[in-house]
């Protein structure tokens, strides 16, 4: 992100002068207090909404000049966990893992076969045909981080991904996405939970006044999973 | 039928365009047949009068002497049986003059006790104008006030009022495609804004347009071939009921319709243009509706 800055209507700016880069394989949490503008940074990374100035780079692309015919394969990279899930009511728990999937013309025996192994891991195996709104919020919670990884993206933004599970969910999840981390994926997790930023030592991105800065881990936890790293440009 | 990422019914396109298609094939499978059932006569008429002259001698005036007529009719057809561009001549008999009256007159009344022209019905072996003259000059010399109908005049004015008919069809059928294009196009974009919601969660999971525009394609593809699968049985029905009327009527005034090979390939063609027309217009208006977004 180059000199990013974004404001709503005639709004003040939400974010303001944001300089970022993230590393191929990195893994970071992003704090900051309510109406700091986490879900606002996060949807200029999943190409919700240009920059009102700046620049956004993905993957050696410059989004915000790119056609719209080249957004949709930059979004495939993409992984979003969104904080309210939007997950399609009227699909299963299974089509809304298979989207990502079915739009990129996947075969359908692969999708079944990569769905159902996602969500048995998840532990929704007996909820596979369930609909969204007869599931608990932890549940829909689990089918959206699996609709956001299911297609192997390389960079996989989540917001608050652990705030409607317990706590062995919550570990569970978040070793989902280490995982998907040592496998080569960027990750951002915005999150309020201090407890985990701190028992996951991952550095952190904080936003503040509209502007991010870069901070080291809270407090590394003796044991907890390290970061995986990385060398190139998100 | 399709696998649709859109939630079906209760939208305005599965509200509309079943009702709106079923309609519009209706009408336009009555214009349609219409247009055939017309041909259809034309044709027939065309078969029947195309290459015949039917002529005309007038009873003498004041003259009650029935064999007089009749000899100046047996004459005519002489002079006509020694013309070269003549196939067949005959003088139609008084049963058959009666027939031709029993649509105005009824049966009570004989032609024989009304001063009603002889009719001579000639089939020519040579259809060309000089032929009709040859006729003419051949029946004036014997009687000079005979009429001489190639009924070409008719003809035109029945071409003509067919034409005229086509147009009107033509006009229909026109409006149709348009009330049809404008009405899914106002569903489609009302559903749209409906399905914004779908419609960014299949942006960010990087669903192009095409394959966004696709989804609504099928969809009302769907609802529309259900509309007018209903619209063509209906005007199916309608057509049916009256070409049973028309060949219940046992009248002269009205020829032989038949719905023929090419009324049962036209009509569910209507059908099947209505329902794909709603689909691709469908498809064009998602596509230029999600140009507009990001």
């Amino acid at each position: 992100m180059n000199a990013v800055g974004l404001h709503y209507g005639e709004g003040p700016d939400v974010l303001s002068q944001i300089e970022l880069t993230l590393n191929a394989g990195s893994f970071h949490f992003l704090t900051g207090p309510s109406g700091a503008g986490k879900t606002s940074l996060l949807s200029l990374l999943y190409l919700a909404r240009r920059p009102t100035h700046g620049s956004v780079h993905l993957f050696g692309t410059d989004t915000t000049s790119a056609a719209r015919g080249a957004l949709p394969a930059i979004r495939r990279q993409v992984g979003v966990v969104f904080q309210d899930f939007r997950l399609l009511d009227h699909l299963s728990a299974f089509d809304n893992v298979a989207l990502p999937l079915r739009v990129a013309g996947v075969a359908e025996t692969q999708i079944k076969d990569n769905v159902t192994e996602l969500l048995s891991w998840v532990g929704l195996s007996d909820a596979m045909d369930a609909l969204p709104p007869s599931l608990s919020g932890g549940q829909q919670q689990r089918v959206a981080i699996a609709r956001a990884v299911v297609n192997r993206p390389r960079l996989i933004l989540a917001d608050e991904p652990t705030g409607n599970v317990d706590d062995a969910i919550a570990m569970r999840l978040m070793q989902l996405f280490i995982e998907l981390n040592k496998l080569g994926a960027s990750v951002i997790i915005a999150t309020h939970n201090q407890l985990l930023v701190s028992q996951f030592g991952f550095p952190r991105l904080a936003l503040s006044d509209g502007r991010v800065e870069e901070l080291p881990p809270l407090s590394a936890v003796p044991g907890a999973p390290s970061p995986a790293g990385g060398t190139s440009d998100v | 039928m399709f696998r649709t990422d859109l939630p079906l019914g209760g939208d305005s396109a599965s509200r509309f365009v079943p009702w709106l298609m079923a309609i519009m094939v209706f009408l336009g499978t009555l214009a349609v047949s219409g247009v055939n059932v017309f041909d259809s006569i034309l044709a027939g008429w065309s078969r029947s009068v195309t290459g015949t002259v039917t002529v005309q001698i007038p009873p003498l005036p004041a003259q009650d002497d029935v064999s007089a007529n009749l000899d100046r009719a047996e004459r005519a057809v002489r002079a006509l049986e020694d013309v070269g561009a003549v196939e067949s001549v005959r003088l139609l008999s008084g049963e058959e003059l009666d027939r031709l009256l029993e649509p105005w007159l009824g049966t009570a009344t004989p032609s024989a006790d009304l001063p009603l022209p002889a009719l001579i019905d000639v089939t020519l072996a040579d259809r060309s104008e000089d032929a009709v003259a040859a006729i003419a000059a051949a029946v004036t010399e014997i009687v000079p006030d005979a009429v001489i109908d190639d009924h070409r005049r008719w003809f035109d004015r029945l071409v003509g009022l067919t034409e005229a008919f086509r147009l009107l069809a033509i006009g229909i059928t026109t409006v149709i495609v348009a009330a049809l294009a404008l009405t899914v196009i106002y569903a489609t974009r009302a559903s749209l804004a409906e399905f914004r919601d779908v419609i960014d969660v299949l942006h960010f999971v990087g669903a192009r347009d095409r394959y966004i525009a696709g989804q609504f394609a099928k969809r009302t593809l769907e609802t529309a071939a259900k509309g007018a699968a209903g619209g063509f049985v209906l005007g199916l029905v309608a057509v049916l009921i009256v070409s049973w009327l028309a060949g219940s009527v046992e009248s002269g005034f009205l020829p032989d319709v038949s719905l023929g090979l090419r009324f049962w390939l036209s009509v569910p063609a209507v059908a099947v243009i209505a329902a794909l027309l709603a689909m691709t217009t469908a498809y064009i208006t998602v596509l230029n509706t999600l140009r507009a977004m990001l």
